[in-house]
């Protein structure tokens, strides 16, 4: 038999644990039937292969458990099975052609960055369903997602394992701390990348952007949280965002005027984050000026004369 | 979806999807399979490949006996030997979130705020985030991206006014091809006949669109849209910046020059500008968590934009 390429051993591997018995397969056993696996020379480099393959399957939605088993040797205690409610689809998951055809767009939008083979993927396993019929009449729009933080990965990788993790957080105000979190959900925020995560004090939201170190994985598993606790965090915020007001006075028919589309000089805006708004409206420059609250304006006028120090 | 390259995961996730559309459609053309999954004819043999060679070889069991000459002939005929797997698994968290956060970002545009479908499938899909914080989306804009709908499905040309970056207005004829959603920005990919080139313009600077009766030239249509919104500037100068980690997104809004590295605590590379009068927006707006390095003339550009905010003093524009 031809060596085995890693579509195949994948699929092996796959129906080997979907084939087992009901007290799943020890590593070895993996080993002896998967000819890829049998076929190697062993040692470091198939244990890494199997790692890699492991995550693979979880990322491809094969839902793989390993329990410990006693009643075996040792070496032989440690058992792989596939969980139950792996092939369960919810019932009643159909999508009309247009649905199917905002999926296409949706995963499109990921483009060929991080995420995009998921994307690509799940769009692949949904027509497999037999959710062939594709409504393109949106054809003239082109979302394009844009992930480029060097943590998006690692925290994407962490979020399906439910592995615990460790980074360096700046705080807007300068602060730096490290930070031991449960990753939960990657988000889009207007613009800003965010991570929703919990400590030991609850869920909280943090900017990718201020994510300043390299995310390392502790590997330690952690219980996810309910669809219930993410949906209160994420409407926490919505109403925190909706509570801070910003007035802003836009100078007539400037870009400022046309980008908030100011109808009069005064232009009431929500926000989440203060910096960021500080960013967003120093960019219009002249065109604008902070009113309320003081903590803006001051905070706009101090980063014009940092630039200023700065280019000196 | 344009085919791409697909890599071993991939090449397994299709196996799995051809597996289920097999199993439950009975036997299938690989031209179709390949139609069906936006793949190439290759890749849908290298899957059922994937198929065909799955045997246990400590057990001596078959998973799934796949006919190889009705594939030579280009028929994907497949049927169970001692696997029990029937149809593809569930999407993985890892699919589900990708696809969530693409449909909580279409949720975000405002022509499709009020879509009840999305409503539902983001509802169906059950990982989906509120689409927006905030409600700074003006109205204008969304009427804007209604007018150019209508354009694009009468493939008819647009006449707007624009404002650039640096504040010159200008009157626009454009053949609209395409609306972008990058990041939170939208943009207007058409072929503007005023400069006669093929350009990307953003919403919030277009002003007053109005359809006009003159239709989109096929040779228009034709024209390959570039991937990137960066137009070319026969005037491009090098600038040599450094960011703070926080602030290193501002090497994703210019072409760079040289692949940014780390120096110490910051980021350094070179990016290509095509108007210093446009970039001291793009580095003031960090709060000197950006630097210009070099040159002086694109130091002195910031500091004078900072300097004229500071004064509260009109930006002045290109004397064009």
């Amino acid at each position: 038999m031809a060596k085995q390429s890693p579509a195949e051993r994948l699929f092996t591997l796959t129906c080997c644990l979907m084939a087992s018995p009901v007290v799943g397969l020890s590593k070895q056993d993996l080993f002896d039937a998967v000819p890829a696996y049998s076929e190697s020379r062993g040692g470091d480099a198939l244990e890494k292969m199997f790692d890699r393959d492991k995550k693979a399957l979880r990322n491809m939605g094969v839902q793989l458990e390993v329990r410990n088993n006693d009643s075996f040797d040792d070496g032989e205690s440690a058992r792989y099975l596939i969980a139950k409610g792996t092939f369960s689809w919810p019932k009643d998951f159909e999508l009309s052609p247009k649905q199917l055809g905002l999926v296409e767009l949706a995963a499109r939008s990921w483009n060929t960055q991080i995420f995009g083979s998921a994307a690509r993927s799940g769009l692949t396993r949904l027509k497999s369903r037999g959710m062939v019929e594709i409504d393109r009449q949106l054809q003239h729009i082109s979302p394009r997602l844009i992930a480029r933080h060097e943590s998006f990965g690692p925290l994407a990788d962490a979020i399906s394992a439910c592995t615990t993790v460790i980074f360096e957080y700046r705080k807007s105000d300068g602060s730096q701390t490290v930070r031991e979190v449960d990753p939960l959900k990657l988000r889009l925020i207007e613009g800003e990348w965010v991570l929703l995560a919990r400590d030991r004090r609850g869920i909280k939201n943090y900017l990718l952007r201020r994510i300043v170190s390299k995310i390392r994985d502790t590997e330690v598993g952690f219980t996810p949280a309910t669809a219930d606790e993410v949906e209160s965090a994420e409407n926490d915020l919505v109403e925190y965002a909706n509570a801070n007001k910003a007035v802003i006075e836009v100078v007539p028919d400037s870009e400022a005027w046309w980008h908030f589309g100011a109808e009069s000089e005064q232009v009431t805006i929500s926000f989440m984050d203060e910096a960021l708004l500080a960013e967003d409206l120093m960019e219009f420059g002249a065109d604008l000026k902070v009113l309320s609250p003081s903590t803006l304006a001051d905070r706009v006028r101090a980063g014009f004369e940092a630039v200023v120090s700065a280019h000196a | 979806m344009p085919k791409q390259e697909m890599d071993g995961v991939e090449l397994f996730n299709l196996a799995l999807s051809i597996v289920g559309t097999v199993l439950r459609d009975g036997d299938q053309k690989v031209s179709e399979l390949g139609e069906l999954f936006e793949v190439s004819e290759a890749a849908v043999k290298k899957a059922v490949l994937a198929v065909a060679n799955s045997e246990d070889l400590k057990n001596y069991e078959t998973h799934f006996y796949v006919d190889l000459e009705e594939l030579d002939n280009g028929y994907v005929s497949i049927s169970q030997g001692m696997s029990p797997l029937g149809e593809p698994p569930a999407l993985s968290k890892r699919q589900l979130s990708s696809i969530a956060i693409g449909l909580d970002y279409l949720a975000a545009i405002p022509q499709f705020a009020a879509d009840a479908e999305l409503q539902a499938l983001r509802t169906l899909i059950r990982e989906s985030s509120p689409a927006a914080v905030t409600n700074q989306t003006p109205t204008r804009l969304s009427e804007q991206i209604e007018k150019l709908q209508q354009a694009l499905g009468r493939q008819l040309a647009v006449s707007c006014e624009y404002i650039n970056q640096t504040g010159v207005k200008s009157s626009r004829t454009i053949d609209p091809l395409r609306i972008d959603f990058i990041g939170r920005r939208h943009y207007l990919r058409g072929y503007c006949r005023t400069s006669k080139e093929l350009r990307a313009f953003r919403l919030d600077r277009i002003q007053s669109i109005e359809l006009t009766d003159s239709e989109i030239p096929e040779s228009t249509k034709a024209l390959k849209i570039p991937e990137d919104v960066f137009g070319e500037s026969a005037q491009e100068q090098l600038v040599e910046i450094s960011a703070s980690a926080e602030a290193a997104e501002v090497f994703w809004n210019f072409p760079v020059a040289s692949e940014p590295r780390q120096v110490g605590d910051e980021v350094r590379g070179t990016i290509r500008v095509g108007n210093l009068a446009a970039l001291g927006r793009h580095v003031a707006k960090y709060g000197g968590m950006v630097k210009v390095i070099a040159p002086e003339s694109a130091r002195a550009a910031v500091r004078d934009f900072a300097n004229r905010a500071i004064s509260g003093a009109a930006t002045p524009g290109d004397e064009e």
